[in-house]
């Protein structure tokens, strides 16, 4: 049931989103092919309006990627298509799931193309050499001073990213849940969830560094290159309890979606 | 012969009469076979439950027989069907006459409008 | 089991405000039952605490003996008072929606209902008149085969051709097995084929009867007794 919740999601959102992709990476391209130099001179203004129309799109993407996941959630589980959803044969946990599975696939493949509609338009001949030279030499330096942890370093980072724009949603989703219990003014009421959530965050977050052996944290002083190395394990340590407090966090905004949209809901 | 059905009187009373009147007129002739009572109660927009039970109450009857591997059909027994109607035919009658009655018509009155009226009648 | 459908003393509070209260009622397979009541009386209540929708502040709903959840979901079939679909599929996509999701969903059925009411597979649901999209929720919802059809204003916004249309529908796709209760205002069009009809006020039932026992007993049609017992 779930992998046929991803397929009808991706459907809804991808007519969307594709399209804007497709757009963005033709005037990329464009872009690239009629400024000069490689275009003649004389087209420079039309080069220029092609290149406003480019950051446009690629605006208009990184809104839509915010206004797609809310507009997601709350269209299609809380207003009128919530009654067809909810009376699937499947459990509330899974509708979050695909949505928030959804939205984050889109956020990231987002960034991607912007990526590529960057190099499009930027990419000088060699660059690329240059820059896989570069990598190489920073690969080779980063290995000799970190050993194998790089591995488990960069897969650190990754984790931490999805774990916090996985955060960064479910905490939208429960605000909205939370507004949808009130019966006036839900978007005010989501709102102002949203407030009290990442201020509770924030809070939480102070409060951890003062458990024990977190003041040892507040001591991490990189002022060196050589302190970044061999205060290597801190900084791992640190990231790792970061992304369990905030994997935690998204649990915990997880659940509270969850119960309200199993137990408490109510649609009109 | 269309359904027509009125609100205020049992649906059930009137499917009855309504079936009854079809066999009597030949509508539904002698041993012929029945639709089905879904296809009864879907004909006649009506509730299938319902439809049965006045089935059953005909059956009940005998106006209509119930075999066993093919469905429902009319009885073919022509003077049982003879009876049947007459009998509706006193019920309608009596009804009518106590009516009459109930107006101030004596027996000869009645008499006459009857005859009137039957030589008036199409044939 | 032959009860599929069972209420015992099922209440619903929001806040302060009683929508439901104490409701009892035991409906079998194989009826036609007809929920009725003024707006407000609760009847909406119990269709979505029946599709778990809602939950009861109180008291027990059952379907074929288990309490609304996903094994429920997966024998009723509920029409909703409003347009429901995602507006920009296209017929027959919605089709293939609910094949995914309903292993009971037949789509051929669905296609001829279609093609009975002239409605082309290929349309949006975007482009479509509300009495058109009405009649589609219709045709998806009567193409499963469930155990338990909930309707709520199955003919409210449609002509009186299509009422006659999705009468007949109903009476077709009549089963032993299955019940069909309908939640509607438009009591003299749907009364001939009710087994039986609840009467529900200010969250109470107040009646059950048989159609042929409240003629026979009130010398009236139902409709004729409801605009007696509610009236304003």
């Amino acid at each position: 049931m779930l992998s046929k919740l991803l397929k009808y999601e991706l459907k809804a959102t991808g007519r969307i989103f594709l399209p804007l992709f497709v757009a963005l990476l033709m005037f990329a391209g464009i872009t690239r092919f009629i400024s000069p130099p490689m275009g003649p001179e004389k087209w420079a203004a039309p080069a220029m309006i092609s290149m406003f129309v480019y950051i446009c799109i690629m605006a208009g993407i990184f809104v839509m990627t915010f206004i797609m996941m809310i507009q997601r959630f709350n269209k299609n589980l809380l207003s009128d298509e919530g009654y067809l959803m909810f009376t699937l044969p499947v459990k509330a946990w899974k509708h979050i799931v695909s949505k928030l599975f959804v939205s984050m696939l889109w956020m990231i493949t987002s960034g991607i193309v912007a990526f590529i509609s960057v190099l499009i338009i930027a990419l000088e001949k060699g660059d690329i050499t240059k820059f896989t030279e570069a990598f190489a030499t920073f690969y080779d330096q980063a290995f000799e001073q970190l050993g194998a942890s790089i591995y488990f370093l960069s897969f650190e980072i990754i984790i931490g990213i999805l774990v916090s724009l996985a955060s960064g949603i479910l905490i939208v989703y429960a605000s909205i849940a939370i507004g949808h219990l009130i019966n006036e003014h839900k978007m005010l009421a989501s709102f102002g969830a949203f407030i009290i959530l990442s201020t509770l965050s924030q809070f939480l977050f102070i409060l951890i560094s003062f458990i024990p052996g977190g003041a040892y944290f507040s001591n991490v002083n990189i002022s060196s290159y050589n302190d970044f190395i061999s205060m290597q394990w801190l900084i791992q340590t640190v990231m790792a309890y970061g992304i369990i407090f905030t994997g935690l966090l998204s649990a915990a905004f997880f659940a509270v979606t969850n119960l309200i949209l199993s137990k408490r809901l109510n649609l009109e | 012969m269309p359904w027509e059905l009125k609100s205020d009187r049992p649906i059930y009373t009137q499917l009855i009469e309504h079936i009854q009147l079809s066999i009597f007129s030949g509508v539904y002739p002698l041993g012929s076979k029945l639709p089905s009572g879904r296809d009864m109660a879907q004909e006649a927009s009506v509730n299938p439950n319902t439809m049965q039970k006045a089935l059953v109450k005909l059956e009940e009857d005998g106006l209509i027989i119930t075999h066993r591997t093919s469905g429902r059909s009319i009885t073919e027994d022509a003077r049982m069907l003879e009876m049947a109607k007459t009998k509706l035919a006193q019920d309608q009658i009596s009804e009518f006459l106590g009516k009459m009655q109930l107006m101030g018509f004596d027996q000869k009155e009645i008499l006459t409008i009857i005859n009137n009226m039957v030589k008036e009648m199409k044939k | 089991m032959s009860t599929i459908f069972e209420c015992t003393d099922l209440t619903k509070k929001f806040g302060s405000k009683v929508a439901v209260s104490g409701v009892n009622l035991k409906l079998e397979r194989g009826q036609i039952v007809g929920l009725l009541g003024p707006n407000g009386s609760g009847k909406s209540t119990i269709i979505k605490l029946a599709n778990e929708l809602l939950t009861p502040t109180s008291g027990t709903i059952l379907i074929g003996g288990k309490k609304p959840g996903i094994e429920t979901k997966k024998i009723v079939s509920y029409l909703p008072e409003r347009t429901y679909l995602n507006d920009w599929m296209r017929v027959h996509q919605i089709i293939e929606f609910f094949s995914d999701f309903y292993p009971d969903f037949k789509p051929k059925k669905a296609y001829d209902m279609l093609k009975s009411l002239k409605i082309d597979a290929n349309d949006r649901l975007k482009t479509m008149s509300k009495g058109t999209k009405e009649k589609v929720q219709l045709i998806l919802v009567m193409s499963r085969e469930a155990e338990l059809y909930l309707l709520d204003e199955p003919i409210g916004g449609v002509d009186p051709a299509a009422r006659d249309y999705i009468l007949q529908t109903i009476l077709g796709n009549y089963n032993e097995n299955a019940t069909v209760i309908i939640s509607t205002h438009l009591i003299s069009d749907i009364e001939n084929i009710l087994d039986y009809v609840v009467f529900i006020n200010q969250g109470k039932v107040v009646m059950t009867s048989s159609v042929d026992d409240i003629r026979a007993e009130k010398g009236k049609s139902v409709d004729g007794l409801f605009r007696e017992v509610f009236k304003c």
